[in-house]
């Protein structure tokens, strides 16, 4: 996965040197963020929220980016004019440490790669609220959130850990839970470490 | 084979299977084709069921594009062997995830862009397309292809069935009609058996015996009274027949018996006939026979008659007289027998030939002169000036007219007889009429009906009182039916009678006239000699004959040579050159014929006339030899007289006109002259 990384990175790199490159690259790297956005809008289908997450019948479902923001503006036209069960989709970028509150409002947590240093307090500080917890770092999902995305084979999968989510009391679709690889508590830490 | 010429059997049960196999095999097909149309529907149903699911359960993997997944989900269809493909699309069309079976793959793009649900048949697959979605939002296309794998082996198997079925059915419907059709058959069958056993044998006995009560037994009952009725007719048509065979055989036998009756009339009538000619041929010789002695009474009892006159015995001449009447008397009576039998043995002949009616009558008249007198009855003779000549047998007018008038002057006592002739036509042709009327006794209308028959006189009295033949009508009768004329009379009893006899003036056939011109030239010519002009030669071998010739006519102022032999008596017309030649016919050596010829032969003598004497009657071969009279023995010696002075007279005013005759004259009178003289006066 690294290794993966690292190609993208090489060719960032390689895409800075040439022009007509880099813009292909950079086409490459917002395809798979087109993907991940459409896979966060999938998961809010197949997540239950507890009513209690929301103030009103019609509050918004809340998508806070945390950290910089590698889906530009394909997010927002994912979950544009899209309502869900009467909620409409709203995206809020949020930083570490400065926007603390909003994090803790938001339905949604998608925890960008930038945010690494981080997972442990941001996991330990929503992980008892109904907060749908989504990652793309590896060991994510072990390390206590609730849905990692990866890449296989250039393709995104993802890994979902039933414990965090049964802990932040959201009831996850077997349908989404026959797509993803199960994740128990602290294994892929481990393994990862 | 023809259908129609089957047997009512076989009829009745192609009927029943037709029927019973119609309606099964529509029935069942029905109920086929509506299982496996709604079957079709259930398993395309079931179909679209199954899509939905896999929809439903391939949703999420859509959603997350994860193509392990949805080929996951797919591959589960291997379970359902019907489904031969499946393939989910994304909601671009493209080709995301597949499940073919076997060799059956489906396009790597969606073909229907269509967002509904369908399904369709196609080529015996059944497509179905469901749309994917995932909490009401469409993330792709599922397409289904099932090769309908249960559909085919239903349908296969209630194929089967229904054959099977149809089989059994059929089978027990030919087992049922074969059995249940002997109800309608059989009674049919037993009535064509009767039928035929009935015309085969001709047994109107055979009964037909009824099975049941429905049409075809009435129809039985009604052949069984036809055949009662035809049996009674045909026993009433055997006794009919029979007892025509009876009458049959009765008229046979009574054909039988007049057949044999018939050939033995036929057989009498044929002995009767010969007998008859028999007869006649006697009685015609016997009549020739008969004339030679009666030649001899009758001459020589003129002659002393004559003689005795001149001596004055009365008594003596009246015996003579008797002797001379009685002979006449006799002669007459054989010369009727003789034409009679001529008449019936057919051999009477016609000698056709022109003759002037005056001349012959007035002849006639003259012989008649006696027997007018005998019973103080006056004669009356009416004739045209012009009546001229008519053609036709002159001898036998004359008897004819000789017949009716002698007997007009027999049956009128102090009367008057009168003789009409004249001419008229009828009928398209031109005809003599000769009337003889009386005022004698007349005939009764009875007596009429026979009048003209053989040997039938008007009674039996009659012959007793005024004796004759009674054949002198009969004869006439046949005459004038032989010259194609005819005779009726008129009368009544007590008012006299009237015979009417109608003659063609051109009688049909021609008979020899051909001697007369030259007779005429001839004696032209031997009118230059100079014969002695009274000189009579008779050639006659009858020593009787030649006496009572000369005598008679050296009487009356002749010079008579006589020669016993042709021979002779050529010899002596050659050294005479006699005025006329009489001539016998029948004579040792030389007969008259040969002499006849002799002297036509010879052209010193050839216009000497000759008069045949003679017993033969053969009138015509003396015509054609150049005889100018032919007289039969015996001679009438007034008409032979007659004869003589009528030659006598023509050969003087033939030399007073110095051999330069009037046109016609000589021809005529000649003719007239030569006339065969057969016939004599009659009295019946």
């Amino acid at each position: 996965m690294r290794r993966s990384r690292l190609i993208v990175a090489v060719l960032l790199s390689l895409s800075l040197v040439a022009g007509a490159n880099a813009q292909s690259s950079a086409s490459a790297a917002s395809s798979e963020y087109l993907i991940k956005a459409g896979f966060i809008y999938n998961f809010a289908q197949l997540v239950q929220w507890p009513s209690a997450a929301f103030s009103q019948a019609d509050s918004p479902i809340v998508i806070g980016i945390l950290g910089t923001d590698p889906f530009g503006t394909s997010i927002d036209r994912v979950v544009e004019n899209k309502k869900l069960d009467g909620h409409n989709l709203v995206v809020k970028r949020l930083r570490w440490s400065r926007d603390l509150k909003d994090l803790t409002e938001c339905n949604i947590l998608f925890v960008s790669l930038s945010e690494r240093e981080h997972i442990s307090d941001v996991i330990n500080m929503v992980k008892w609220l109904p907060i749908l917890t989504i990652g793309e770092t590896p060991g994510f999902a072990a390390r206590g959130g609730i849905i990692n995305l990866t890449l296989e084979d250039n393709k995104v999968r993802f890994e979902v850990n039933i414990g965090a989510a049964k802990q932040a009391n959201l009831n996850i679709s077997s349908r989404l839970l026959a797509l993803a690889k199960i994740v128990p508590q602290g294994a892929e830490g481990k393994k990862s470490e | 084979m023809n259908l129609q010429n089957l047997s009512i059997k076989r009829k009745l049960m192609l009927i029943t299977m037709l029927t019973s196999s119609a309606a099964l095999v529509l029935s069942a097909v029905s109920f086929l084709i509506y299982d496996l149309i709604s079957f079709r529907r259930q398993l395309s149903q079931d179909l679209m069921t199954q899509a939905e699911i896999i929809g439903l359960n391939s949703g999420a993997a859509m959603a997350f594009k994860d193509e392990t997944a949805a080929t996951a989900t797919l591959s589960a269809l291997k379970a359902k062997d019907d489904i031969v493909a499946a393939a989910l699309y994304s909601p671009e069309g493209k080709l995301f995830a597949h499940y073919f079976q076997a060799n059956k793959s489906l396009p790597s793009s969606l073909p229907s862009r269509s967002q509904q649900n369908f399904y369709r048949f196609e080529d015996g697959y059944l497509h179905v397309f469901q749309q994917v979605t995932m909490n009401g939002e469409r993330v792709g296309t599922l397409h289904l292809l099932s090769d309908m794998r249960q559909w085919n082996t239903r349908a296969k198997r209630y194929t089967g069935i229904l054959v099977i079925v149809v089989l059994i059915c059929g089978s027990l419907a030919l087992l049922l009609s074969s059995r249940l059709q002997k109800l309608i058959s059989k009674p049919i069958l037993h009535l064509e058996d009767t039928m035929r056993m009935v015309s085969s044998n001709k047994n109107y006995e055979i009964r037909a015996s009824r099975f049941y009560g429905d049409e075809i037994g009435r129809l039985i009952d009604g052949f069984n009274t036809m055949l009662s009725e035809i049996q009674l007719r045909d026993s009433a048509l055997q006794r009919a027949n029979n007892e025509l065979q009876t009458s049959t055989h009765e008229l046979e036998v009574e054909i039988i018996h007049r057949k044999r009756t018939q050939d033995e009339l036929l057989t009498a009538k044929q002995a009767a006939e010969q007998a008859n000619r028999a007869k006649s041929a006697f009685l015609a010789n016997m009549s020739h026979e008969l004339r030679t002695p009666l030649n001899a009474i009758i001459g020589y009892s003129e002659m002393l008659e004559e003689e005795v006159q001149d001596t004055a015995k009365i008594s003596n001449v009246r015996d003579l007289q008797k002797i001379q009447a009685a002979g006449k008397h006799l002669l007459v009576l054989i010369n009727d027998v003789l034409d009679l039998s001529k008449i019936e043995a057919g051999k009477m002949q016609l000698h056709i030939e022109s003759f002037d009616i005056a001349g012959m009558i007035e002849e006639m008249v003259t012989t008649l002169k006696p027997a007018i007198a005998k019973n103080a009855n006056t004669f009356q003779l009416r004739i045209p000036e012009d009546i001229s000549a008519m053609r036709g047998d002159v001898t036998k007018v004359r008897q004819i007219l000789l017949n009716l008038l002698s007997n007009a002057c027999k049956f009128t006592d102090h009367g008057s007889v009168w003789l009409d002739v004249d001419r008229v036509s009828a009928a398209g042709q031109d005809w003599i009429r000769f009337r003889v009327g009386d005022t004698g006794i007349g005939i009764s209308t009875e007596q009429q009906e026979n009048l003209f028959q053989e040997f039938t006189q008007a009674d039996i009295s009659i012959s007793r009182k005024y004796g004759g033949t009674g054949l002198g009508l009969a004869i006439s009768h046949r005459f004038v039916q032989l010259m194609k004329g005819r005779i009726t009379v008129e009368s009544a009893p007590g008012q006299g009678s009237v015979f009417t006899v109608h003659l063609p003036v051109q009688a049909a056939g021609e008979q020899a006239e051909s001697m007369a011109p030259m007779k005429t030239a001839s004696s032209g010519v031997s009118s230059e000699v100079k014969p002695d002009a009274d000189t009579i030669l008779v050639i006659d071998d009858d020593m009787a004959v030649r006496d009572l010739m000369s005598r008679s006519l050296t009487k009356l102022g002749f010079r008579v040579v006589a020669a016993a032999s042709g021979e002779e008596g050529l010899r002596l017309a050659k050294q005479l050159r006699p005025l006329v030649i009489t001539l016998d016919v029948i004579m040792p050596d030389w007969d008259g014929w040969t002499v006849l010829n002799k002297l036509k032969a010879d052209s010193d003598l050839a216009e000497i006339p000759v008069i045949m004497v003679t017993i033969v009657d053969n009138e015509a071969m003396g015509r054609d030899l150049g005889a100018s009279s032919y007289l039969i023995k015996p001679v009438d010696r007034e008409r032979l007289v007659t004869l003589i002075e009528k030659h006598r007279a023509m050969r003087s005013s033939t030399v007073a006109k110095a051999g330069v005759p009037p046109a016609n004259w000589p021809a005529r009178n000649q003719k007239t002259s030569r006339k065969p003289e057969v016939v004599s006066p009659r009295r019946h």
